[in-house]
């Protein structure tokens, strides 16, 4: 149990030649004990992973080359090979090209929404009053800790075509009327509406991180560039940009990963029968799936899904092994 | 530099010059700027505190209060019956109790085992190392909505619909990615030092992890599981597919139950909307800061 060659110090008693090839072997038996631990140490989140999302992952493949029907999943048979058949026919669906563009569009606009206004909060926070500075941190700090079902409850009720509170707002603008307004009849407003969930969900996270990224800004620098003469537009160009940069990055990946796979806002605003026009890629595997049990074509479109968002997850990885390789 | 060669009694003679005029005025106007950034900032936190106020409000309404054409933007006659009425929806304290066990076990599991993760990343240096630190990052980026196609149908041949004990396999794969990446962080910073001085002292290998290490990130384990918490707490999508009998929801899922297409009782809803973020909050107040630097502190040092 203790052979480790740090016990070599415990053999002083020991016959001076013993002990001087004690000294010799033992960090050898230590290294090749040790070799051992991190592997002994990650073993049981290696098997967890792979049993929750590896095995998985590897099933959905399998399923995406072969035709799972209803029928064998009550006789317990095995689907039948299929190859290529479940990805041909997605490819030539309009169904899933339309899901994809719309997933896409959905994403960038979210995404650029929430971290341009959490940019511009963040940047606020610096020139406001204390007081000011102190109440947007607990405004955010606060809506961050609501959980993601309960704001979308939350909008559910204020854009609720009778009693919404916030056509009655929206009302008292000149020229506009939003009396009985039904958000959910156009899908642009409505999908707007699921918009609005994830970037005010959104913003406190990355408004939070991008002003404490700020703050560590070497005050110097600045300094320095506002004695050269550049106005504040210069300063954040020049000196603060660049330096928030890599946070920037990397809080926009995270965006673009999660935005992506937006399910929660659209499937419960819809109250869980979305239209077709407003299936994005998840809902759509999802419906495939679940409820027209078209397993195989499901997983087609989930592994297609994947390869869509592998290259922001990739590019993700590689921003994080450059700090995991700092220390 | 130059302001500090010249002569004092030129720097006491500054107030009345004509560049102090300027400057005052320049002063003056800073203050306006800052004034119009303060409506900005006020304005920006009551829009985004609006709806959190109006689940509040709403929240104390009587049903004839919260459906009025002209909304009341405080409660004329405030009442707690919708939280009573709350607690007695169908289901509560099951789905109360499910929340709480899932959260738990699945915490308290994946901490052990991510301890035990972060340390073979943090403390040594072996070939798959990079290998492993990718998988464990890519998993939790895999969309869920998607995932849950295969989880189910494994789950459905090893017979565990409706039961707990799959959701909480899945739960603990779901928080063991951030587990293991923030103890590296806390495991990182405790001295390699430390270790070595135990081991001269003759302590074992684990007992450096467990009596040096362990102890050192105590703060580090609290915050780590207290996210795990939330995280669990806020899950729906996972356990609302896996699940049919509304006896093995969590408290997310019965808030969802609440509304349907058409007459939702929002008061009731908004009532429990509350009760269900109630622990997230308090628990988010307590680790603001943890959350904020842990996820920082690495990106911005690299």
């Amino acid at each position: 149990m203790s052979a480790t060659g740090l016990d070599v110090s415990a053999t002083g008693s020991e016959p001076a030649g013993v002990q001087a090839e004690g000294v010799r072997d033992a960090p050898r038996i230590r290294h090749r004990r040790d070799r051992l631990v991190p592997y002994w140490l990650s073993l049981p989140t290696a098997v967890i992973l792979f049993g929750v999302f590896g095995y998985p992952l590897g099933y959905m493949i399998y399923l995406s080359f072969h035709n799972l029907t209803a029928a064998d999943l009550y006789q317990h048979l095995s689907p039948a090979w299929a190859g290529f058949a479940q990805y041909k026919s997605v490819l030539t669906d309009s169904t899933f090209w339309i899901a994809t563009e719309r997933t896409v569009i959905f994403t960038i606009l979210t995404v650029i929404a929430s971290v341009v206004i959490a940019l511009l909060i963040a940047v606020l926070m610096n020139r406001v009053s204390p007081w000011v500075k102190g109440l947007v941190g607990v405004v955010l700090i606060f809506v961050w800790s609501v959980p993601q079902i309960v704001s979308i409850q939350l909008f559910s009720w204020l854009t609720d075509p009778d009693f919404s509170v916030i056509n009655w707002l929206l009302s008292k603008l000149p020229w506009v009327n939003l009396d009985k307004h039904d958000w959910f009849r156009d899908p642009h407003q409505g999908l707007a509406v699921a918009a609005t969930v994830v970037i005010w969900g959104a913003v406190p996270f990355l408004a939070i991180t991008l002003h404490a990224g700020m703050t560590m800004v070497p005050k110097e620098l600045i300094e320095a560039a506002r004695v050269d003469g550049a106005n504040r537009w210069r300063q954040f160009r020049a000196v603060t940009l660049p330096i928030l940069k890599p946070l920037l990055v990397i809080v926009t990946t995270l965006s673009i990963v999660w935005d992506i796979q937006v399910f929660n806002q659209i499937w419960l605003l819809r109250h869980g029968q979305p239209e077709p026009t407003y299936q994005t890629l998840s809902i759509y595997t999802f419906t495939t799936a679940i409820n027209d049990t078209r397993y195989s074509a499901a997983s087609a479109i989930g592994i297609l899904t994947v390869l869509l968002m592998l290259g922001v997850m990739i590019f993700y990885i590689r921003q994080i092994f450059r700090i995991g390789d700092n220390d | 530099m130059s302001v500090i060669t010249k002569p004092a009694d030129v720097r006491v003679g500054d107030r009345r010059t004509p560049q102090s005029k300027q400057r005052r005025r320049r002063r003056a106007g800073r203050r306006v700027v800052t004034g119009l950034f303060n409506l900005l900032g006020i304005a920006l936190s009551v829009v985004w505190i609006f709806p959190i106020y109006w689940m509040l409000n709403t929240s104390f309404k009587s049903a004839n209060e919260y459906q009025t054409f002209t909304p009341h933007f405080w409660p004329h006659s405030p009442t707690v019956g919708n939280y009573t009425t709350a607690v007695h929806v169908l289901n509560f304290y099951d789905d109360l109790g499910n929340s709480l066990i899932l959260t738990v076990s699945a915490v308290v599991i994946s901490l052990l085992v991510g301890f035990f993760g972060a340390l073979a990343v943090a403390r040594f240096r072996f070939s798959g190392r990079r290998v492993f630190i990718f998988l464990v990052m890519i998993v939790q980026m895999l969309p869920l909505a998607v995932m849950i196609v295969p989880m189910y149908r494994v789950l459905a041949s090893l017979n565990q619909i409706d039961t707990l004990y799959g959701v909480i396999v899945i739960y603990i794969g779901l928080v063991l990615p951030y587990t293991v990446w923030t103890l590296r962080g806390f495991i990182v910073n405790v001295p390699r030092e430390l270790d070595e001085a135990a081991l001269v002292d003759g302590c074992t290998q684990f007992q450096v992890f467990f009596r040096i290490i362990l102890r050192l990130i105590g703060p580090g384990l609290v915050a780590t599981s207290l996210y795990g918490f939330i995280q669990i707490w806020n899950e729906w999508l996972i356990i609302s597919t896996i699940n049919h009998d509304n006896t093995k929801q969590n408290l997310m899922v019965w808030l969802t139950n609440q509304s349907s297409l058409r007459g939702t009782a929002w008061g009731p809803l908004m009532a429990s909307a509350v009760i269900t973020s109630v622990p997230v909050v308090v628990l988010f107040l307590i680790i603001r800061r943890h959350i904020a630097t842990g996820l920082t502190a690495g990106a911005v040092k690299g």
